[in-house]
């Protein structure tokens, strides 16, 4: 029997692609967020694991109260001076991968609060994948946020980030 | 001491009965207060008078008071049983601002020193641990005071932020 | 550490450092002779259970706490400094934020406030949406207390369930003015928008339908003999210590002082509805659910009487010093357009003098104290936080017990960090 029969034999029960590819599938597919409520934008990270909107349908099943099983951050609320420190501690404590949603336009950019005792976004200590405008945004448009997040995860590949 | 013969200045502001008490007599005041019945708290807070166009002088500051009082302490407090509030006031000098704490009178009163402390450092006499609580220990600057700018990123092209690092002009 | 835009002021020599362990440690306590040591442990402020960012130093001897010490300020987002540099229409959209869970409630405490100072009153319409929108945002708070408190004790679904009926009060948020949380809906001198007839619809079958959910709640929690173990006997507070340490709301209910702003101080047209107090004597924590749980049915008896009463009449005062003419009238009226045009550049300036105003929220008395110098921008605005006032209660009500009464304890109080450190 030569290669020809047994690529006819096994036919399409065979798919080949690339070890990045199924590894970022399976990575996108379950993005489990630490909490990190802060603030308001907590509330409405709550509003996504709901009923109405349910985020587990896309991947994200449990948030994490360890950092150190989880792989995103959803940074959801103002980041105070004092909480700066335990921000960055505790995205320290993530394995990687791992991925940063800055959520609201506090977490963002400092939001309505161009204070003293804010950071002016949360991407002055940690980086920062996808950032959520809204004030607070929409339950659906941090579903988007994952999602775009979820794309990005698949396309990006197995190299190590340095 | 009845409150009335503590008193040197009295109104009503906005509905709201107030009166004004010497600050070193606060303790009195506070104890005449609660004999009326005023034994429920309300808040602790304090007033930055810097920079009014009144030449630094509120307009109700009482006789006898110091030359150019510019901290406020203000102690809201509620009557339960016959449904009614006061609001107790008592004025700083600029320099050194320390008035005695009232924490063993009403619990909150602990908290409510300690965040007076914080954002405009005033000091309460007699509190037992008058600490930071909003802001980071080792904080530089009372940030509620007038003169301490409200911070942030500078806004490009705006004239509206430099105007908050000043206290209000008249309109 | 902080920004360098500061400048050092000359500061007393010494100020008094603050105790601030970190992490676990384990000393001895001279006071436990014979080898016994006090675990000190850390909760938070990352913390599953401590509602937002709270941090509580515990000590612990094996399983019992000895010493509580909540630390806060991880959440302090200088509210009250940006309110003295904003004008004062525009101080509304930062009272959303302070206690996010009960926005509207802070709209109306510094709307009155100001109302106050100036002296003007509200239409009855106004007044009656004003209600409404209060109840419902009690509802909604209550909706994230119960949900939240299910959460940690360990009956999960109640989460869910929660937040399905919040979804539905943010519905009808988003119906009436356009945001689902911190809509500003109430402004000095009225409201932003007058209800639609598609909100009072969605209202009164929101009215109609709620009972049947907070029925299915107490099904689910208040006869189960998990969720009375974990919340019977726990967490007692006296009536005097309730007094003494100045609880307001839920907490000072659940120890039998009858005492609610609605009725007692009241505001806003709560006077002409018929509801009643919610009053528990036990001072536990199933005491204070037991009051929450009832404010969830008066929530909807005031909702109900308010929309078959809800007078006709415009919605805002009608001085064209404090709210902005309706546009068609910039057509024709120069004065119009002058009063236009004041409003959106500098805004009106009250009189000169204070005032406070307190309004019965979900979680105590939440009221504004404002201090006008006579200029468009406040002097001084400063919040009365409910949950600042009601977490100082934590101890009293924690020592002696377990630490996994901890959980039911924090749960209890229902304090929002957004408030507590605003």
């Amino acid at each position: 029997m030569g290669v020809e029969d047994l690529a006819e034999a096994l036919g399409d029960n065979i798919i080949t692609t690339t070890l990045g590819k199924v590894i970022g599938w399976g990575r996108g597919n379950s993005v489990w967020p630490a909490q990190f409520g802060l603030a308001c934008c907590a509330i409405e990270m709550m509003h996504i694991a709901g009923s109405r909107l349910d985020i587990a349908r896309f991947g994200s099943e449990a948030f994490r109260a360890s950092p150190r099983q989880s792989d995103l951050m959803i940074v959801s609320g103002r980041v105070s001076q004092k909480m700066a420190p335990v921000l960055r501690q505790v995205y320290d404590q993530m394995p990687d991968p791992k991925w940063v949603i800055s959520m609201g336009a506090c977490a963002s950019t400092g939001g309505v609060f161009n204070n003293y005792a804010l950071l002016q976004g949360v991407d002055k200590v940690v980086p920062v994948d996808v950032y959520v405008p809204g004030c607070p945004p929409r339950p659906e448009d941090l579903i988007n946020a994952v999602q775009i997040l979820q794309e990005k995860i698949k396309t990006a590949g197995i190299t190590p980030k340095l | 001491m009845t409150l009335a013969s503590i008193a040197t200045e009295t109104g009503v502001s906005a509905g709201d009965q107030w009166v004004t008490v010497p600050a070193a007599q606060i303790r009195e005041a506070i104890t005449a207060a609660r004999a009326e019945g005023y034994d429920f708290f309300g808040f602790i807070t304090c007033v930055d008078h810097l920079g009014r166009d009144d030449g630094g002088r509120p307009p109700y500051s009482g006789a006898g008071e110091a030359e150019s009082p510019r901290f406020e302490i203000v102690y809201q407090l509620r009557d339960l049983s016959r449904r009614r509030q006061l609001r107790i006031r008592a004025f700083l000098p600029p320099q050194d601002p320390v008035i005695d704490s009232v924490h063993d009178f009403y619990g909150p009163a602990n908290w409510d020193e300690r965040e007076v402390w914080d954002l405009f450092g005033v000091r309460f006499q007699g509190h037992p641990e008058l600490t930071r609580i909003l802001l980071p220990d080792d904080w530089v600057g009372h940030p509620l005071r007038r003169d301490f700018p409200v911070g942030g990123d500078p806004v490009d092209f705006s004239q509206e932020h430099e105007e908050w690092q000043t206290a209000p002009r008249r309109a | 550490m902080a920004d360098g835009t500061k400048t050092r002021l000359s500061e007393p020599a010494a100020e008094p450092a603050s105790p601030q362990p970190s992490g676990m440690t384990i000393s001895r306590d001279p006071a436990h002779e014979g080898g016994d040591t006090i675990l000190t442990i850390n909760f938070g402020p990352h913390h599953p259970s401590t509602h937002g960012v709270l941090r509580l130093v515990v000590d612990l001897d094996g399983e019992v706490v000895t010493r509580v010490k909540p630390v806060i300020g991880y959440l302090h987002t200088g509210i009250e400094k940006t309110a003295e540099a904003l004008r004062w229409q525009q101080v509304v959209t930062v009272t959303d934020r302070h206690d996010y869970l009960s926005p509207l409630f802070n709209n109306l405490s510094y709307a009155l406030a100001v109302e106050k100072l100036i002296g003007v009153e509200v239409p009855p319409r106004a007044q009656a949406l004003r209600v409404i929108m209060n109840e419902l945002c009690r509802i909604s708070s209550h909706m994230i207390w119960l949900g939240t408190s299910g959460l940690e004790m360990g009956a999960i679904s109640m989460l869910w369930y929660c937040l399905r009926e919040r979804d539905k009060v943010l519905d009808l948020n988003e119906e009436i003015s356009g945001f689902r949380m911190h809509t500003s809906y109430i402004r000095p001198g009225g409201v932003s928008a007058d209800a639609t007839p598609r909100f009072l619809e969605m209202c009164s079958r929101f009215v109609d339908e709620y009972p049947k959910s907070i029925d299915e709640y107490e099904d689910l929690l208040s006869e189960n003999p998990i969720f009375k173990l974990r919340t019977q006997g726990i967490g007692y507070l006296s009536q005097e210590d309730a007094l003494r340490l100045g609880q307001t709301g839920p907490m000072l209910r659940g120890s039998g002082v009858d005492w609610d702003l609605r009725k007692n101080a009241p505001y806003s047209g709560y006077e002409k509805y018929d509801f009643e107090t919610a009053v528990e004597d036990a001072g536990d924590c199933y005491a204070r659910y037991r009051v929450r749980i009832k404010e969830l049915r008066e929530a909807t008896r005031i909702i109900r009487q308010a929309l078959d009463t809800l007078p006709d009449g415009p919605v805002n005062v009608d001085d064209r010093k404090m709210l902005p003419p309706p546009r068609e009238e910039l057509d024709t009226s120069m004065e119009a357009l002058i009063h236009h045009f004041k409003l959106f550049t500098e805004g009106y300036s009250p009189p000169v003098g204070d005032s406070y105003a307190a309004v019965e929220s979900g979680h105590g008395e939440n009221g504004c104290y404002i201090v006008s110098d006579g200029t468009h921008k406040p002097r001084r605005v400063k919040f009365r936080s409910a949950s600042f006032v009601n977490l100082q209660s934590t101890e009293r009500m924690a020592l002696g017990g377990m630490v996994a009464d901890m959980i039911a304890i924090i749960g209890t109080i229902d304090a929002v960090m957004g408030d507590v450190d605003r």
